[in-house]
């Protein structure tokens, strides 16, 4: 027996008491006061550390601001002009295209079967209990060896996807050696490996769902899918979108499974942001405009979580 | 309370689970068996399932000393001090981050300090930092005081990594320890330090060794850091990377090579699944 099915208690309510924050009044009495040095003797060590990130990120700002190469010795602050030159050219715009396709394509796919996944496992058959652990496995590995193996299995000339695809009488597929296939071959590997995550976060959701809520759809003559679109939906849409927020950020951010695989390429049809920043920064020696494409790529990523969190919020609101 | 189900729909649920499981496993079979296999194997069309194994993918990896003297001609590979590197990192990461992230978690799971809950997000938004934009900027800085290129900086920058994970995982488990087991002896006289080493650490070391595997995983996970701000102090990651370079003819080498830093992660699941489970999905799973 899986343990987790008996004691799991599993909601989402640590999360989102984290999330919103703690309206009770800190009430504090004299005596408490040489505790809190002790409390914020704690804390310091974790804020200093991290304020360094904080500094460097600001510094990258500044950076974004400058015509910064390698090697140069004279740096001049040259305001927008950075922003304003990218903004002109045409692969900036592919750029933010594919940042934008690879993201949204791969964390709908991820939603859906990640509800699949959580629906299927949750039927609780023999199987189901006994692999539990496998969905865990794609989440584990590290992203550089995901996208290599992956790079392996989709040769184009002798890689097992293409055996596999001739099995059932489909032509050669280019894969990632060609620009038209390859956003989808990257998407591919995102959907394969992050899909358990959204599966973990939903399987918790629907284990949440309290039984006699079911019982009472089905007294009242609710069939099957009437239950899961009436029911089981709304109550697990929170969780979806929390999952949905944090993979959105980190597919926004993708970094190694692109390069891993493409490096951009073929073209520069896979180039997105952060991958076009790199190769602006650590192979044209542009730090300065590295750094802008950066800044872009973390505005994107700013707007698109405070996008997906308010619409948590909202339907949190009208489940609850 | 579990529905009834026709043994027929049943067996079509077994049948979908066993296929996703498939569909989830296969690629590691499948890199498994070809790193076991001879260079010529790989090359033939259709790709051949049985095989006599040969551990010699392996021992190009890691026999420097060798190097040359292979099938695959002069191509000289040294994994063994990029395995080191990394474990060095992951750590020195691990064991800084939980010095300073535990007590910090304590605290802001327990006590009453100034804009906590303010804290708390600064510190779990540096998960989601754009890395790229943090290493940029880092990089002319580690030149320039000569962190470049040493275990001492790397460990620092992955605390961009692993520090606000511990932070926020520690936080969650903690909560979890009801608060009346401390206030009882907070009752019976013992002073806060006490309260925290005897009582709460022992109830916290299940979550706390979950916590650690995590982020240690997601240390061994890392490639940018290293990619930029690391040559012969690289992890494993990017020495990965190299082996993908001499083309089709190396991949049994690089499969082999993808074995080696696959494995660790799998251990860690029989360890502490419930854990990992807990700190991938950011604590959402209990």
């Amino acid at each position: 027996m899986d343990p987790r099915g008996i004691n799991g208690t599993v909601t989402l309510q640590p999360t989102a008491g984290q999330l919103a924050s703690s309206k009770d009044e800190p009430v504090k009495s004299a005596g408490e006061w040489r505790l809190d040095w002790w409390s914020i003797a704690a804390v310091v060590p974790a804020i200093v550390v991290l304020l360094g990130f904080l500094f460097l990120f600001f510094y990258g700002i500044f950076q974004s601001l400058t015509d910064l190469r390698f090697g140069r010795p004279l740096v001049h602050l040259v305001g927008f002009n950075n922003y304003a030159a990218l903004i002109k050219t045409e692969d900036f715009w592919s750029s933010v295209r594919a940042t934008l396709g690879y993201a949204g394509l791969a964390v709908l796919v991820e939603a859906i079967f990640g509800l699949a996944l959580a629906k299927l496992f949750a039927t609780e058959v023999f199987l189901a209990r006994l692999m539990r652990p496998v969905i865990l496995l794609p989440l584990v590995l590290p992203p550089m060896s995901v996208a290599l193996m992956w790079t392996t299995m989709m040769d184009p000339q002798n890689g097992i996807l293409n055996y596999l695809l001739s099995l059932v009488g489909i032509s050669r597929f280019a894969w990632i050696s060609d620009p038209t296939t390859a956003m989808f071959s990257l998407v591919l590997i995102d959907v394969w490996t992050y899909t358990p995550f959204f599966a973990l976060i939903i399987f918790a959701g629907l284990q949440g769902i309290n039984d006699e809520v079911r019982e009472a759809a089905r007294v009242n003559g609710a069939k099957g899918w009437a239950t899961f679109r009436y029911i089981e939906l709304p109550l697990v849409a929170p969780y979806i979108l929390i999952a949905a927020v944090f993979r959105l950020i980190e597919s926004l951010n993708q970094f190694d499974i692109i390069f891993g695989t493409t490096q951009g390429g073929p073209g520069d049809s896979t180039a997105v942001l952060s991958v076009r920043a790199y190769i602006v920064a650590f192979q044209n020696l542009a730090f300065g405009r590295g750094a802008a494409l950066m800044v872009i790529n973390w505005l994107i990523v700013l707007v698109g979580a405070f996008a997906m969190v308010k619409l948590w919020r909202f339907v949190r609101q009208r489940v609850s | 309370m579990r529905l009834r189900r026709s043994t027929s729909t049943s067996l079509m649920l077994n049948v979908l689970v066993a296929a996703c499981a498939l569909i989830l496993t296969f690629p590691l079979v499948w890199i498994v068996m070809m790193s076991l296999k001879q260079q010529s194997e790989v090359m033939t069309w259709p790709p051949t399932f049985i095989f006599t194994p040969t551990l010699e993918n392996f021992r190009v990896l890691f026999d420097v000393a060798q190097a040359g003297a292979t099938s695959y001609g002069t191509i000289k590979v040294d994994f063994l001090t990029p395995i080191a590197n990394s474990v060095v990192i992951a750590f020195g990461a691990v064991t800084i981050s939980v010095l300073v992230g535990v007590p910090a978690g304590y605290v802001l799971a327990r006590r009453d300090v100034p804009f906590k809950e303010d804290i708390a997000f600064f510190i779990l938004g540096f998960r989601f930092a754009p890395a790229l934009l943090v290493v940029i900027p880092l990089f002319s800085v580690f030149q320039r005081i000569g962190l470049y290129d040493t275990y001492f900086g790397m460990i620092w920058v992955y605390q961009v990594v692993t520090l606000p994970m511990i932070v926020w995982l520690s936080r969650s488990y903690i909560e979890d320890i009801p608060k009346d087991i401390e206030e009882a002896a907070a009752m019976d006289g013992a002073k806060p330090f006490r309260i925290v080493l005897h009582i709460v650490l022992p109830l916290l070391k299940p979550g706390l060794i979950g916590a650690s595997l995590l982020i240690f995983l997601l240390a061994w996970h890392n490639f940018a850091l290293g990619l930029i701000l690391s040559s012969t102090r690289a992890p494993v990651t990017v020495a990965l990377l190299k082996l993908l370079n001499p083309g089709v003819q190396f991949y049994p080498v690089m499969a082999a090579g993808l074995v080696v830093t696959m494995v660790i992660p799998v251990v860690l699941i029989v360890l502490g699944q419930r854990h990992l489970e807990r700190g991938l999905t950011f604590g959402a799973v209990k």
